[in-house]
C-alpha cells in the first residue's frame, strides 16, 4: 500500500516533510504519525493509514512534497487495500467533526434561538469558525434581500363557490422544497426525441411470460435501463455531479438510478445500485421489488440516497413528452412516455455541466440503442 | 371535590415555587424579577436547600477549617513551625452555623425585597393544580396556574446499611460534626466521600475508604483523579478500591462492618460509619401520582430541554430531575424554566455545566472529558500542561496539579477543560467560558495571563499544543519562521 499526501486542507496543497518518525522495516499501527509535514500555519501529523510493516521511504526530511505525492510505502498483513482517510488537520473552518454545534458564545445562541435561526446555516468568522454576531446580522441581511418569500394576499376563495383544504402533507412539503431547489438553482434544458420500440414491445410479448414465469415482469423500464448503461458510460458527464464549493464536476464510476415511483402521497424516488452490474432479470426483480416496497413506504432511508442519474417513465399512465426536474444533486433526468408507436424521450440536463451538443449525442445514442436492443440481452 | 376543610379557601396564586434550594429561590427570584407574582413553599424553616444547609457550604467551611491546619504542618519544611492545634468541636460547629444563618437569612431578606412570599410547610399536590401545605397554623391550599418543581434529593441510605443507629452517617449527619470518630470507615469514593474524609483524616480521624469500582472519583479522567488518590492514600489510613461492603450491624458502641477485601470476608468494627453512595430524588409522599409528572425508572421527574415536565402546569429543575446534581445546574435550570414558562425559546440541553470535587488537591472539569470522547469514539486532540513547570504552584508547594484542554481536530476548539490542583474549582470557569464561546486554543494561547498565576497554566497548555510553551518543553517540534 502506498501512502500518498493527502489533502490537508483548502489551499494547502504542498508542505515541507519536518519529521520522519519510522525507519525502513518498522512495523507501524494504524494511525501511528509516520512523519510530520509542516505548511504556514502547522505542523500536521502523517498517520498510517492501516497497520503494516515500512517498505520504503520516498521523502527525506526538508523535502517539499505536493498533494497526492508518494510519501511511504507500507507492506504486511492485514493491510487492506484502501485509500488513506484524509486527514484535515488546519483547515479554516472544517465542519465539526465531533459532531458538536456550531462554535458561538451563549448570547448568540441564545439570540438565534429567539430568531429562529439554525446557526448550522450561517457562516462564521470568527477563529475556528466561531459566529459572531456580525455573522448574525449579515446573515439576516442575506435573508431580507433575499428574493421575498411568496406570501400572496390571502385569498378567500370560498367567496367563489365551496372548497374543501386539505394538508400539504410532510411528504408534499420534501417534494416541494427539493423540486424548488433543483429548479431554482439549476439552468435546465430538456431535449426531446423519439424512439422506435417495435422491436422491443416484440421482444416484450414474446419473452414476457418467462419472466412471468420466473415471478417477476419483463418490462419497458427494465430494457431502458440497460440501453441507458452503455451511454452514461459513454457520457460520464451525465453520471456526476458539481461540487459549487471546490468547482469541481465529480464523476462517479458506480451507476446507481433513481426510479421515480407515483405513491399515494406522492413523487419518491428509490435508487436501484450498480445497475451497470445486473442482467434484465435481476434488474426486472429489482425495480419490482423497489416500487412495491416504495408504494408500501417500507422503503429505507438509506435506499433513497446516492442515485447518479433518475429516471421517469410515464409510458404506464400515457404520457408523451415533458420536462422533468433534475433530481439535485444530480445533473440530468431522462422523461420516458407511452411508446404510440414511437416512444417519447425527453433528456433534462444541467447546462453548467453539460452543453447541448452532448445532450443531443446522448440522446440519439440512446435512442439508437434502443432501436437495436438485441435479442439476447433479453433471452434467459 | 368540595372536600377543602372549612376556612381554608384556597390561595389563588400565579407562580409557585416548591423548594427553598439553589434551584427553587433562584427560579422564584428570577420569576418575581421578571415581574410574575410568586410564591415559594419550604418545608424547612431555614431557606438553601441542601447547598446551604448540609451540602456545598458546610463542607466547603470545614474543608476551609481542616486545610488550615494540613497547612501549619506542612509549614514546618518551610521554616515556619506551628504547635498542634487544639480542635474546639464546638467552636468549629458554631462557626459553621453562623455562616449558614448568615447565608439563609440574606436568601430570605432577598425574598422580602422582591414581593417573593415564603410560605413555611410541606407541600403535597392534590392535583395537576393545587397544592396543600402543611403549614405551623395549619393546611393551606394554593391554586396555581404554574408550578416549579424543586423539591431536591437527599442521600441515599441502602436499607442494609440503615440500622437507625446514628453511627451510620450520610452526608447530612457528617455534616453536623458531633464528634471526631477515631476509626471512620467511607462507604463510597465519589466526591462526596472524598471531602468528607479528608474533613475527618485532618481533624483526627483514621479514615479507611471502601469503594465498590476500580477507581475514586468515577466518571474524572484518570490522570486527573491520580493526585486525589495520592493525597488521600497518604492522608487516609487505607484506600480499598473494588471492595463492596455487604452488611453492617450495631456492636455495643461500635459498628461491625461486613466486607469482601481480595476474596476473603472480613468483620471490622468502625466508631462511626459515613454512607456516601448517591443521592435520591425527595418525591415520596408529594402527591405526584395525583399530577400528569412522570418519572424515569429511578424515581427521577422526567422533563425536556425546556424543564417542562409531562403536566403542561409544572415545569421541574435541579437535583429532582437528575443529572449532575450540582447546585449551579439546578440555578442555570431554574432560569431556563422562567423563561420557558414567560413562553421564550430556551434549552437548558447545551448549557456547559462545570463539576467541581473540593478534595485535596481540588478537580474541576467541563465540557468534553477524554474517557467521553473515548467512549463514544469522539476524535479529539488533548494538551496538557504539568502544574510542576508552573512558577505560582512551586510558590505554594503545591505542583502537584494538571491542565488539560481536549480539542477538536481541525477547528483546534476547546470542546473540554479539566483541571487538577489548588483552587482548580476557580480556575474552571475560564474553561467553561472558552468552551461556551466555542473558543479555540489559539484564543487562549493569544490571551495574556497574569504572572505569576495558576492561571497562566490554562494558556501555556494551549502553547503545549502548539509545541510552543513558554516553561515546558516537551519535544522537537520547530516551527520555522
Amino acid at each position: 500500500m502506498e501512502i500518498r499526501l493527502p489533502q490537508l486542507a483548502e489551499g494547502a496543497d504542498s508542505g515541507t516533510v519536518v519529521n520522519i518518525l519510522v525507519a525502513v522495516g518498522d512495523k507501524v499501527r494504524k494511525d501511528q504519525t509516520v512523519l510530520e509535514l509542516e505548511n504556514q500555519k502547522a505542523v500536521a501529523p502523517i498517520p498510517a493509514p492501516a497497520a503494516g510493516t515500512i517498505a520504503q521511504i520516498h521523502v527525506k526530511q526538508g523535502d517539499v512534497v505536493s498533494v497526492g505525492q508518494m510519501l511511504v510505502t507500507l507492506t504486511g498483513e492485514g493491510v487492506p487495500e484502501q485509500k488513506p482517510e484524509p486527514r484535515t488537520p488546519f483547515a479554516e473552518r472544517p465542519p465539526s467533526s465531533s459532531g458538536f454545534p456550531p462554535p458561538a458564545s451563549p448570547s448568540i445562541r441564545k439570540m438565534a434561538k429567539e430568531l429562529g435561526l439554525d446557526l448550522a446555516q450561517i457562516p462564521g468568522s470568527g477563529n475556528g469558525g466561531r459566529i459572531t454576531s456580525e455573522d448574525v446580522r449579515g446573515y439576516l441581511q442575506s435573508l431580507q434581500s433575499a428574493p421575498a418569500r411568496r406570501a400572496p394576499p390571502k385569498v378567500d376563495f370560498a367567496k367563489w363557490g365551496p372548497v374543501t383544504r386539505k394538508p400539504f402533507t410532510p411528504l408534499r412539503q420534501a417534494i416541494a422544497r427539493a423540486m424548488e431547489e433543483s429548479w431554482t438553482t439549476i439552468p435546465h434544458v430538456t431535449q426531446f426525441d423519439d424512439a422506435d420500440v417495435s422491436g422491443i414491445l416484440k421482444l416484450i410479448e414474446k419473452f414476457g411470460p418467462e419472466y412471468e414465469k420466473k415471478g417477476t415482469r419483463l418490462t419497458l423500464t427494465g430494457i431502458v435501463i440497460r440501453a441507458l448503461v452503455p451511454v452514461l458510460k459513454k457520457y460520464p458527464v451525465f453520471n456526476a455531479s458539481l461540487d459549487e464549493g471546490s468547482q469541481e464536476i465529480i464523476l462517479k464510476q458506480y451507476i446507481h438510478l433513481g426510479i421515480a415511483v407515483d405513491t399515494e402521497g406522492g413523487l419518491i424516488v428509490p435508487v436501484l445500485r450498480d445497475a451497470d452490474r445486473k442482467n434484465l432479470l435481476d434488474l426486472s426483480r429489482e425495480l419490482q421489488d423497489l416500487a412495491e416496497k416504495t408504494r408500501a413506504r417500507k422503503i429505507s432511508m438509506e435506499q433513497l440516497q446516492g442515485g447518479t442519474f433518475t429516471i421517469s417513465n410515464q409510458g404506464g399512465i400515457g404520457g408523451g413528452h415533458f420536462t422533468p426536474i433534475i433530481h439535485k444533486p444530480e445533473v440530468a433526468i431522462l422523461g420516458v412516455g407511452r411508446a404510440r408507436p414511437k416512444l417519447p424521450l425527453a433528456l433534462s440536463y444541467d447546462h453548467r455541466v453539460i452543453d447541448g451538443a452532448a445532450a443531443a449525442r446522448f440522446i440519439r445514442d440512446l435512442g439508437q440503442g434502443l432501436e437495436t436492443f438485441p435479442e439476447s440481452e433479453v433471452n434467459i | 371535590m368540595g372536600s377543602d376543610p372549612v376556612g381554608s379557601d384556597p390561595i389563588k396564586a400565579d407562580w409557585v415555587v416548591l423548594g427553598a434550594g439553589p434551584g427553587g429561590y433562584a427560579a422564584a427570584f428570577y420569576a418575581a424579577d421578571r415581574g410574575r407574582k410568586v410564591i415559594l413553599v419550604e418545608q424547612e424553616k431555614r431557606l438553601g436547600g441542601v447547598c446551604l444547609n448540609s451540602g456545598c457550604i458546610p463542607s466547603k467551611a470545614l474543608l476551609h477549617a481542616t486545610e488550615l491546619m494540613r497547612e501549619s504542618k506542612e509549614s514546618a519544611k518551610r521554616g515556619i513551625r506551628f504547635s498542634e492545634p487544639k480542635v474546639d468541636l464546638a467552636q468549629l460547629r458554631a462557626w459553621k452555623e453562623g455562616i449558614l444563618e448568615k447565608l439563609a437569612g440574606g436568601i430570605r431578606t432577598l425574598a422580602q425585597r422582591r414581593g417573593v412570599e415564603v410560605m413555611q410547610g410541606r407541600g403535597y399536590f392534590e392535583d395537576s393544580r393545587t397544592l396543600r401545605v402543611e403549614t405551623e397554623s395549619g393546611q393551606k391550599f394554593i391554586r396555581f396556574v404554574k408550578m416549579i418543581l424543586a423539591v431536591g434529593s437527599k442521600p441515599a441510605l441502602p436499607t442494609a446499611f440503615d440500622l437507625g443507629n446514628p453511627r451510620v452517617m450520610t452526608s447530612t449527619e457528617a455534616l453536623e460534626l458531633e464528634e471526631t470518630p477515631r476509626d471512620l470507615l467511607v462507604v463510597g469514593g465519589g466526591y462526596i466521600g472524598m471531602e468528607l474524609g479528608t474533613v475527618y483524616a485532618t481533624l483526627g480521624s483514621r479514615v479507611v475508604l471502601v469503594e465498590a469500582m476500580g477507581s475514586i472519583l468515577s466518571g474524572v479522567d484518570p490522570d486527573l483523579a491520580r493526585p486525589v488518590l495520592q493525597y488521600a492514600q497518604a492522608a487516609f489510613k487505607e484506600v480499598r478500591l473494588n471492595v463492596k461492603v455487604s452488611k453492617m450491624a450495631t456492636g455495643g458502641k461500635q459498628i461491625k462492618v461486613a466486607m469482601e477485601v481480595e476474596g476473603k470476608k472480613r468483620e471490622e468494627l468502625y466508631d462511626r460509619v459515613l454512607v456516601s453512595v448517591g443521592r435520591t430524588p425527595n418525591c415520596a409522599d408529594l402527591g405526584l401520582e395525583n399530577t400528569k409528572v412522570t418519572r424515569d425508572g429511578k424515581g427521577f421527574v422526567q422533563v425536556n430541554g425546556k424543564q417542562q415536565t409531562a403536566d403542561s402546569a409544572i415545569a421541574a429543575i435541579g437535583d429532582v430531575v437528575g443529572g449532575a446534581m450540582l447546585a449551579h445546574k439546578a440555578s442555570k435550570e431554574a432560569r431556563v424554566a422562567v423563561e420557558a414558562l414567560l413562553g421564550e425559546e430556551v434549552s437548558s440541553r447545551e448549557a456547559v455545566i462545570p463539576a467541581v470535587v473540593f478534595t485535596d488537591p481540588e478537580v474541576a472539569w467541563c465540557g468534553l472529558t477524554e474517557a467521553e470522547a473515548a467512549e463514544k469514539k469522539i476524535p479529539v486532540e488533548v494538551a496538557r500542561f504539568p502544574w510542576a513547570a508552573s512558577g505560582r504552584a512551586l510558590t505554594l508547594d503545591r505542583p502537584d496539579g494538571l491542565t488539560k484542554l481536549i480539542l477538536e481536530p481541525g477547528s483546534e476548539r476547546v470542546l473540554g477543560v479539566g483541571i487538577v490542583g489548588h483552587g482548580a474549582g476557580d480556575l474552571i470557569s475560564e474553561g467553561v467560558l472558552a468552551v461556551e464561546m466555542g473558543a479555540t486554543a489559539k484564543d487562549l494561547a493569544e490571551t495574556v495571563h497574569p504572572h505569576p498565576t495558576l492561571s497562566e497554566t490554562l494558556m501555556e497548555c494551549a502553547e503545549v499544543f502548539y509545541g510552543t510553551s513558554t516553561h515546558l518543553f516537551l519535544r522537537r517540534r520547530t516551527i520555522e519562521s
